[in-house]
C-alpha cells in the first residue's frame, strides 16, 4: 500500500517523464496562405512605386479593387492601406463584385477563380487609368497588364507594357527588368 | 651482520605499524561518524584516508567516502542540480570499483551509483527548460559518465541520448520561436541537436518533422517579417532565400511522412510546403489526405 506521500511522488515522477518525453511535439507550421499573400501585396506595393498614373487619378484615394475572395490577401491588402500612402493618396482596398466598378479604381486584381470576367474589365475599363492585375498563365495576352506566374516555385510576373500604356499609365525601367516576359 | 639486520626491519615496522594502522582506523572511524550522523567529522576523516598512499587504492575507503558524500548530498544538497557533494560521491563510488572488483564491493558500489545517475538524470529533466538547460546538458554529460557504469545497454545509452536531444532541441526552438529576431543562435542551435537526433537515428519521426517545420518556419518568417515596403529587388532575393529555404525543409518532412503516412501535423506540414513552392496541385493532394484521415 502507497502511502500519500509516495504517491505523490510517484504521481510527480509520472508527469516529469511524460513533459520529457512529449515535450519535442510542439512546433506548429506557420501559416502558407499568409506568406503568400504577402509576396503578392508586397508586389502589388511596388508596382503603385513603378507605375505612373495620370495627374487626374493622383486625387482622393488610390483604389485597389478585388475582384473575387481570398481573405488572407484581402487582410494583408489592408494592413497595407492601413500603414502606406501612394505618395500622398490614402489607399482604399475595395472587394468588388462586378466588372462595372472596375473603371473607378487605380488598380483591379482579378483573382484566379474570376479570370473569366477579365475580358468584360478590359472592356469596361478601357477609357480609364486602371492597371489590370491577374493570375492566370497567358492573360497578359487577353488584356492583363501585369500577370503574376509561377516560375521554378518562385512567383513572379509578365508584363504587358502595351496593355498597360493603353490605360494612359508609364511602366517604370525597373519593374520592366524584373518582369519574366515583356510581351510586346 | 645477520643480526644487525633484523634489528633494522623490525625497527622499520615499529615505526610503520602504528601509521599503517592509523590509516585503517580513519576509515573506520570516519564510517563509525557517518554512523552517528557526524558527516563533517567523518567528511575530514575520509578525505585524509584516500589521500594517503596506504589507503589510496582501498575500496573499502573510497567507499565510505563514496556513502559519505552522499548522505552530504541526500542531507543538504539535494535541491542543488550541481550538487557537488553527488559528483564527490559518484567519483569515489567510481573509483572503488576500479581498485576494488570483490563482488561484494562491486555490489554495494553499483546500487549506489545506480541511485545517483537516477537522480541525476530526473535533475536533466526537471531543468530542462529555457532558463535552466545549460544545467541540464552538465548534469545529462555526468549521467553518461556514470551511468555507463552501470548499465552497458549500448540501445539504453543511445536511446537515453536521443530522448534527451529531442528534448534539448525542443527548448531551443521554444527560445527561439519566443524572439524569432533576435534568437537565430537558437534556431542553429536546434537544427545542429536534430541533426545530431538523425545521425542516431534517422528514422526519427518527430525529428524529421521538427527539422522540416524550422526549415518551414524559418522560409516563411523572411517573408512575412519583411516590411511591405521592400522593393522589388530585394523582394526577388528574398523569395530566393525562403525557396531554398522550403526546399530544405522537404526531404525531413516527406521522410516524416513516408515513416508515418497518417500524421496529421505532417500532412498539413507538406501542404504547406507545397503551397509555398506554389505547387497547388501537391499542396492540395496532401491537404486531401489530411481531410480523409478526418481533419
Amino acid at each position: 500500500m502507497l502511502s500519500a506521500k509516495d504517491l505523490m511522488k510517484k504521481i510527480l515522477f509520472v508527469l516529469i517523464s511524460f513533459v520529457f518525453l512529449t515535450s519535442w511535439m510542439v512546433v506548429k507550421p506557420d501559416q502558407s496562405e499568409e506568406f503568400a499573400a504577402k509576396i503578392k501585396v508586397a508586389y502589388l506595393y511596388n508596382f503603385t512605386k513603378l507605375i505612373e498614373w495620370p495627374s487626374d487619378r493622383k486625387q482622393g484615394n488610390f483604389v485597389v479593387g478585388v475582384l473575387g475572395n481570398n481573405i488572407t490577401l484581402i487582410s494583408e491588402l489592408n494592413k497595407m492601406a492601413a500603414t502606406k500612402k501612394v505618395e500622398s493618396q490614402k489607399i482604399e482596398i475595395k472587394n468588388i463584385s462586378s466588372s462595372s466598378e472596375a473603371s473607378q479604381c487605380q488598380i483591379v486584381y482579378i483573382l484566379p477563380d474570376n479570370s473569366s470576367q477579365l475580358n468584360d474589365v478590359v472592356n469596361k475599363a478601357k477609357s480609364s487609368s486602371v492597371l489590370i492585375i491577374t493570375e492566370n498563365q497567358g492573360l497578359v495576352k487577353q488584356g492583363a497588364g501585369i500577370n503574376f506566374i509561377v516560375v521554378e516555385n518562385k512567383l513572379k510576373y509578365e508584363l504587358n507594357k502595351q496593355n498597360i500604356e493603353n490605360h494612359k499609365l508609364k511602366v517604370g525601367a525597373q519593374l520592366e527588368t524584373m518582369a519574366v516576359h515583356d510581351v510586346k | 651482520m645477520l643480526r644487525f639486520k633484523y634489528i633494522i626491519i623490525i625497527g622499520i615496522l615499529v615505526v610503520l605499524y602504528p601509521s599503517v594502522n592509523a590509516q585503517v582506523d580513519r576509515v573506520s572511524k570516519a564510517f563509525s561518524m557517518l554512523q552517528k550522523g557526524d558527516l563533517d567529522s567523518a567528511k575530514i576523516l575520509i578525505d585524509l584516508a584516500v589521500v594517503d598512499v596506504e589507503t589510496i587504492n582501498d575500496g573499502e575507503a573510497w567507499y565510505v567516502r563514496g556513502f559519505c558524500y552522499k548522505s552530504i548530498y541526500n542531507s543538504r544538497e539535494k535541491t542543488n542540480k550541481q550538487s557537488p557533494s553527488r559528483i564527490e560521491a559518484l567519483n569515489s563510488f567510481k573509483r572503488s570499483l576500479l581498485v576494488d572488483t570483490s563482488v561484494a564491493n562491486v555490489s554495494e558500489n553499483i546500487k549506489n551509483i545506480k541511485y545517483l545517475s537516477a537522480t541525476l538524470f530526473n535533475d536533466v529533466k526537471t531543468s530542462l527548460d529555457s532558463t535552466n538547460y545549460l544545467v541540464a546538458i552538465d548534469d545529462f554529460d555526468k549521467f553518461k559518465e556514470y551511468s555507463i557504469l552501470v548499465d552497458t545497454s549500448k540501445a539504453n545509452q543511445k536511446q537515453n541520448d536521443i530522448n534527451f536531444l529531442k528534448a534539448l532541441a525542443s527548448v531551443y526552438t521554444q527560445i527561439y520561436e519566443s524572439d524569432r529576431k533576435g534568437g537565430n543562435q537558437f534556431l542553429s542551435l536546434a537544427k545542429a541537436t536534430y541533426s545530431k537526433v538523425l545521425i542516431l537515428d534517422p528514422n526519427n519521426i518527430s525529428a524529421n518533422y521538427n527539422m522540416g517545420i524550422l526549415f518551414y518556419n524559418q522560409a516563411v518568417q523572411l517573408i512575412t517579417q519583411s516590411d511591405i515596403d521592400i522593393d522589388i529587388v530585394a523582394l526577388n532575393d528574398l523569395q530566393d532565400n525562403s525557396i531554398k529555404l522550403f526546399r530544405e525543409s522537404l526531404p525531413f518532412m516527406e521522410k516524416a511522412y513516408q515513416l508515418d503516412p497518417k500524421r496529421k501535423e505532417t500532412l498539413l506540414g507538406l501542404s504547406g510546403v507545397y503551397f509555398s513552392l506554389n505547387d497547388k496541385v501537391k499542396s492540395d493532394l496532401y491537404k486531401q489526405k489530411l481531410q480523409e484521415i478526418g481533419n
